[in-house]
């Protein structure tokens, strides 16, 4: 489904799909953010909107700090690009139609919503989120009947699924009192 | 309490003006479902331990706990006093469809049929009732063990909360509505929510939708992100909107009721009601989730909404938080911001 169209506008509905070298490339940039949060102590989730082969908004889990559970790295990074589209005067409406989201984890069923509601057409990501999935591992938000709530997305999932994996049980471990305070230091 | 004077026009509770029902997961609101069985009368009283046993042995029903293999029989003019399952119609397979012969049911070379009548189909209950209108209806039909959970009862019945607690709900919507209708004046959906800790009756948190200045800004994420300042954080600024307001967390140091130090902050919401005009869409209703709220009011239904239409995120199966929520608070007034937006 890809179309040599430079598709730049969302408006006729020509959304360009990413090539797998293009997903590749997002990805690993989106890792190399989780990898950065982990070792800075935070959630290990990195995620990066894409729009026209321009990152318009990277986010970071920001919860601890402002105190609202909202504050998730997709939703720290749509404000992003609601703002690039205001400084322009752009329709995010528009703009969203073609921008594709990469994210390591599966987003959960707040944020799935939130990309139904600015019409993202496409989210790519690492690992299931089992606890808080909203593409899927607990409610499917993403494709599911909800005429009211935008657009239905599609998902491209399972990419670098294992580290991804890794990472978050890292964290937990490292979350959970029980594990860090062992008695015996190695 | 607020003294008499202070209350605003539009406060006063009328009793019959609006209903509060809870919102039940669809195993708590879903009618019964039912098995096929075949049932038989005990024709000789005496026989009756000697058959449960024998019939236990060759047709259990250990797995339908709730299920009482012997039951008086309704009809008091009869001869028998007493009838008995003998079996499902899935532990028959044989006999599809057609009226069944005790033989056809147990092998009697092997079974002493004595004192047993012959066997008339029945339908038992496949699962133990949770709600008291779900046991009435099980038990038109065979007699079911019941653990009663009384507040759901009174609940389904609109009686859980008292005409005191029925005031206050009133109020706290009042000022929902009230910020809706703001909001609304403002060019957004009137929709409008409020944050209370009903510990204290404090008003943590006072907004209504903006989506006209940022798309995801519904009024129960303004509120989410209002208690979030109300605790020392928050993200938006809402200086140009003044009906979207929070107590900040000292007023509470004050007005603590025990008047222990708790310097132990509860995480976000944890304990907080949310009164909010219309039912949350499921963005909302899963911030709700992260946010760890207490109970939920919501005026009237929202058709993609996530508290009782087309999801119930509140009881969800494989989320870590749940919650009870109540609808059909000032109805009629909530119904009419709809058709303001
Ligand atoms: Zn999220
Ligand atoms: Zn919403």
């Amino acid at each position: 489904m890809r179309t040599d169209d430079t598709g730049n506008d969302g408006m006729n509905g020509n959304f360009l799909h990413p090539s797998d070298s293009e997903i590749q490339k997002w990805m690993s940039n989106a890792f190399n953010m989780a990898k950065e949060a982990l070792e800075c102590g935070e959630v290990p989730v990195g995620c990066l909107l894409v729009y026209n082969n321009t990152v318009l908004g990277k986010g970071r889990n920001e919860v601890n700090e402002t105190k609202n559970a909202t504050r998730h790295a997709e939703m720290v990074a749509l404000d992003q690009v609601l703002d690039w589209c205001s400084d322009r005067g752009m329709d995010p409406k528009v703009v969203c139609k073609s921008t594709v989201l990469y994210v390591t984890v599966e987003p959960c069923i707040t944020c799935a919503a939130a990309l139904r509601l600015l019409h993202v057409p496409l989210v790519v990501y690492g690992c299931k989120n089992e606890r808080f999935g909203g593409c899927g591992s607990v409610l499917d938000v993403a494709s599911g009947d909800l005429p009211h709530t935008g657009t239905s997305f599609k998902c491209v999932p399972g990419h670098r699924a294992q580290e991804a994996v890794d990472m978050l049980k890292t964290f937990y471990k490292q979350e959970n009192p029980n594990v860090t305070k062992p008695k015996v230091r190695k | 309490m607020e003294p008499e004077s202070k209350k605003r026009k539009g406060m006063e509770y009328d009793p019959d003006s609006w209903q509060v029902l809870p919102v039940l997961s669809d195993e708590m609101s879903d009618d019964v479902e039912f098995l096929d069985a075949f049932a038989a009368p005990i024709t000789d009283k005496r026989q009756t331990s000697r058959l449960v046993k024998d019939l236990s042995a060759v047709h259990p029903i250990s797995d339908l706990q709730h299920i009482r293999r012997v039951r008086p029989c309704k009809d008091k003019s009869s001869p028998h006093p007493l009838e008995v399952i003998v079996c499902l119609v899935s532990d028959v397979p044989h006999i599809k469809g057609r009226p069944a012969s005790l033989g056809d049911l147990l092998s009697s070379d092997e079974f002493n049929l004595e004192g047993l009548g012959e066997p008339f189909p029945v339908r038992i209950p496949a699962r133990a009732p949770l709600t008291r209108p779900q046991f009435e209806q099980a038990s038109l039909h065979w007699p079911t063990s019941f653990h009663e959970d009384k507040r759901i009862t009174l609940g389904l019945k609109g009686q859980l909360f008292t005409s005191r607690q029925k005031t206050k709900i009133h109020e706290y919507m009042t000022l929902a509505v009230e910020a809706a209708k703001s909001g609304r004046e403002e060019g957004m959906d009137a929709v409008g929510g409020v944050i209370v800790d009903p510990k204290s009756g404090r008003i943590v948190a006072v907004g209504h939708d903006l989506t006209r200045d940022h798309p995801l800004h519904h009024a129960v994420m303004v509120c989410i992100d209002l208690v979030a300042w109300a605790q020392g954080g928050g993200v938006y600024g809402y200086e140009k909107h003044p009906a979207c307001t929070y107590a900040a967390m000292d007023h509470q140091v004050q007005t603590g009721a025990s008047g222990s130090v708790e310097n132990a902050q509860p995480y976000i919401c944890t304990g907080y009601e949310l009164y909010v005009t219309r039912e949350p869409c499921v963005m909302c209703a899963m911030a709700l989730v992260h946010s760890r709220i207490g109970r939920v009011f919501y005026g009237v239904p929202s058709p993609d909404g996530a508290l009782g239409t087309k999801f119930k995120i509140h009881c969800q199966k494989g989320l870590n938080h749940h919650f009870d929520v109540y609808q059909g608070v000032r109805r009629r007034s909530c119904e009419e911001l709809v058709q303001l937006t």
